[in-house]
């Protein structure tokens, strides 16, 4: 029985840092409607900025957290500023394409200048463990599970009571209204995609710290976010916490009692079944 | 509930009108009838057999045509092409060669006055253009039946006699209309009869005279202003 | 184009290229052939994304079940090649109409991330199944005869050609275009959209999985990872697109000027050839997104206006 317990902790911790990631994604695909295909190759930059700090410059990971999101935060702003702008009048497909051919200049880009090592974040205190209620929780893990959750309700309270919350709010609504009560969308915008890019950078700097990285790990974690951005549906903050915590323990389950190389296809069997049965996820609303 | 208890029948070859103020359903009547929307309750009989149950496409091939009052042309295609979709896709499952539903196409086009602007890409043409196209596209389909959801909006005096014109030739091959309309001109001229619905609800049926001078049909127009 | 020339001037580059091996060096024969097999994807991939307009990311799924179908039946029932593709094929195409018709359902991004989800969920599926060798896969007779392959490829492009080309004069074409352009009012004028998205998807899978049989046999092995290869979604979406989607000729032409420039780059540094291709994507959309196809006919009388034009369009 504690080995089910241990599982589903694992699970647990896993699907903290898991909704942290999809956040992002499903934060400018919710406002903005664009499906960022590049939003894995955020996550792994994330990762590497994170990596070179603490290699190079000796900064602890988490302290470096505030840098990760910043730069990736501009990496988004100007991204969108000035490249994504240009297609916002354009058929989605157009969009879903050129987040794609940014995510693959990305990708290999990391490729050339950071070669295709695999490297990994090892802090001194990477190997402590503590117990609870009869699981060993990994420092590490839990310390990334509390900051992924810490930032999703910080980002969820952002939109819902504060200025440019609201500002983002109205450009998701109605962008001629939004322009008529003095939002400027373009800057919104851009604004929206860099908070969403800061996202992936803080989900990446964590990530570093409790999985290995290489330039390729992109894609299949912009797949994980889209399964759990769908499966808890993308109006709501709080169902990318609950997919992302669904989605971790069932890999987590899937891994253990049918076998690891499942764990994968359990993720995105369920994504279909989602999407062909409730589109609009599991907390999203009906209307 | 957009439409609640409205009960009416449409004689074959006639014109029925269907007014109301914003709201009262009547797009959503029409919506009924094409397939576009589902019952939640009641029946849609066309020629005695029941088709609530039938998709909309199964719908235009027993006869039955609409334009849209958002004007949907196809996009990418000429304005020939557009009205062929109408030809290959219509009454009976419509032409199988493209050759002969682009002549069917090129008909049609002369019938509703826009055959200058065959070539033409659809998305280019003007408002009143657009009428004119959806006009064609519904009548390529060879519809026994045809909706008309506000076709004369925006229009002004001669382009609304033009459409009337073309109106009053397509019942004279025996097409069934059902116009929904804002403009009184074009309901007073075409209807045979006039069918009112307000909230829903009918509230007045009969030729456009009795229609039109019923107190009930006044209050419900000019209601909204009194408070 | 459809000028004098048009038709002689296609039958003389398609006597050239049949010519091919009887000409060129090896490399240069077994790079026709990688592009002739890409040029098939991308050409199907038409089918389903140009002329339906239903954008799918997942048609590697069925380049995949076309090679393992033709590869388990060489390997573990000794059937010959011909038969091995017929079965790859059949069971390409029950998938796409079983799969299609929830998957259909799914509009615009939807239905994207759906088919992208499917392609990676099989590589999954396929790694655990024993008849197909799971991770390890299937290592297929040896054939060793280039001009072979090559030219069944290019006998395949033809056909998917001709497919693509009846279609796009067709009752059932002009369905699909209106299903693309917009499918509520092609369901009010009697388009039968459930049956058309379907016929499309699968044959789309039908031909994907004809360039996944052969390649397989080519190669003699196949594997969950090269037989549901990602990044073949998105040459085939590229080409298709850069080419000029729901066009007839566009896709080929893609294909051919992509691979080709992919090629020479990859001689360099193989991570610049990627990196290209992520480029000519961002450019391409953002100032042809109608592709070559669309560019030529339009630069003569625009210039370069043309690309302001599309930027002026799609700009905030």
């Amino acid at each position: 029985m504690s080995l089910l317990l241990q599982i589903i902790v694992n699970g647990i911790l896993l699907g903290g840092l898991y909704a942290l990631m999809a956040l992002g994604l499903a934060l400018v695909w919710g406002v903005l409607n664009i499906v960022n295909l590049a939003h894995g190759a955020f996550i792994m930059l994330g990762a590497y900025v994170s990596y070179y700090l603490f290699t190079l410059l000796h900064v602890d990971p988490f302290a470096a957290l505030p840098l990760c999101m910043l730069s990736l935060f501009a990496l988004g702003y100007l991204l969108q500023r000035n490249v994504l702008n240009l297609l916002v009048r354009a058929p989605m497909f157009n969009t879903l394409l050129i987040t794609f051919g940014i995510d693959v200049v990305l990708t290999y880009l990391a490729q050339i200048v950071f070669s295709a090592d695999f490297r990994v974040v090892n802090p001194s205190y990477a190997g402590s463990n503590f117990t609870l209620l009869g699981a060993t929780v990994p420092l590490v893990r839990a310390l990334a599970f509390a900051i992924a959750l810490g930032l999703t309700v910080t980002v969820w309270l952002v939109l819902a009571h504060t200025r440019l919350g609201r500002a983002v709010r109205a450009c998701a609504q109605n962008l001629l209204a939004a322009r008529l009560y003095g939002v400027e969308p373009r800057t919104v915008y851009a604004l929206t995609f860099g908070l969403g890019a800061a996202l992936a950078g803080a989900a990446g700097n964590l990530y570093g710290v409790v999985s290995q990285i290489n330039p390729y790990i992109g894609d299949a974690l912009t797949a994980k976010s889209f399964a759990i951005s769908i499966i808890g549906g993308l109006d709501n903050p709080l169902g990318v916490v609950v997919g992302g915590l669904f989605l971790g323990t069932l890999e987590s389950l899937t891994s253990l009692y049918v076998g690891s190389t499942y764990s994968d296809v359990a993720s995105f069997g369920v994504l279909v079944l989602v999407l062909i049965l409730r589109p609009k996820g599991l907390l999203g609303r009906t209307t | 509930m957009a439409v609640s208890d409205v009960s009416f029948e449409l004689f074959e070859g006639e014109i029925l009108g269907l007014i109301g103020p914003n709201g009262a359903g009547k797009t959503t009547v029409v919506s009924l009838i094409s397939g576009t929307i589902a019952p939640s309750a009641g029946k849609v009989l066309f020629q005695g057999a029941p088709i609530a149950h039938l998709p909309a496409f199964r719908r235009s091939r027993l006869g039955i045509g609409r334009t849209f009052q958002l004007m949907k042309p196809f996009p990418g295609l000429d304005v020939l092409d557009n009205v062929a979709v109408g030809a290959l896709f219509g009454t009976d499952g419509g032409k199988s060669r493209l050759r002969h539903a682009r002549d069917d196409a090129a008909y049609w086009l002369d019938f509703v006055g826009l055959t200058h602007r065959a070539k033409q890409r659809a998305d280019e043409l003007g408002g009143p253009d657009r009428k004119r196209l959806e006009l064609a596209k519904a009548l390529a389909m060879n519809p026994r039946l045809l909706l008309l959801d506000e076709v004369m909006a925006g229009l002004h005096h001669v382009e609304i006699d033009e459409v009337v014109a073309i109106i009053k030739k397509v019942r004279g091959r025996g097409i069934t209309v059902l116009l929904i309309e804002h403009v009184m001109r074009a309901i007073q001229s075409l209807s045979d009869r006039v069918l009112v619905l307000h909230h829903g609800n009918k509230i007045a049926e009969g030729t456009s005279e009795t229609v039109l001078n019923d107190p009930k049909v006044i209050d419900a127009y000019l209601g909204s202003r009194r408070k | 184009m459809i000028g004098r020339y048009y038709w002689p001037t296609l039958a003389a580059v398609l006597v050239v290229f049949a010519a091919l091996p009887w000409i060129a060096p090896p490399v240069l024969i077994q790079f026709g052939t990688t592009t002739l097999l890409l040029a098939t994807l991308a050409q199907s991939w038409n089918i389903i994304g140009g002329y339906a307009g239903y954008a799918s990311f997942g048609n590697s799924v069925f380049y995949g079940i076309g090679g393992y179908g033709t590869a388990v039946a060489m390997v573990q029932f000794n059937l010959p090649f011909g038969i091995g593709l017929l079965i790859g094929s059949l069971l390409a195409v029950v998938f796409a109409l079983l799969l299609g018709l929830p998957v259909l359902r799914l509009r615009g991004h939807y239905f994207a991330i759906a088919t992208l989800a499917l392609a990676e969920a099989m590589t999954g599926v396929v790694s655990n199944l024993d008849i197909a060798g799971r991770n390890i896969g299937l290592v297929l007779p040896l054939r060793k005869d280039d001009a072979f392959f090559y030219e069944l490829s290019l006998g395949l492009v033809v056909l998917v050609t001709l497919a693509v080309f009846w279609i796009s004069r067709s009752r059932f074409g002009f369905g699909l275009i209106a299903i693309r352009e917009d499918e509520d009012a092609a369901g009010v004028m009697g388009v039968n959209t459930t049956l058309y998205k379907s016929t499309a998807f699968a044959l789309a899978g039908l031909f994907s999985a004809m360039a996944g049989g052969i390649h397989a046999y080519w190669i003699t092995f196949i594997d969950p990872a090269s037989a549901f290869d990602i990044t073949l979604n998105v040459m085939m979406i590229i080409m298709a697109i850069f080419g000029g989607a729901g066009t007839i000729l566009g896709p080929l032409v893609g294909a051919v000027l992509l691979a080709s420039i992919s090629e020479v780059l990859a001689t360099e540094v193989s991570a610049m050839a990627s990196l290209f291709f992520g480029l000519v994507i961002v450019v391409a959309v953002i100032f042809m997104p109608r592709g070559l196809a669309d560019l030529t006919r339009r630069f003569p009388g625009l210039g370069w206006r043309y690309f302001r034009e599309n930027l002026r369009l799609h700009r905030l």
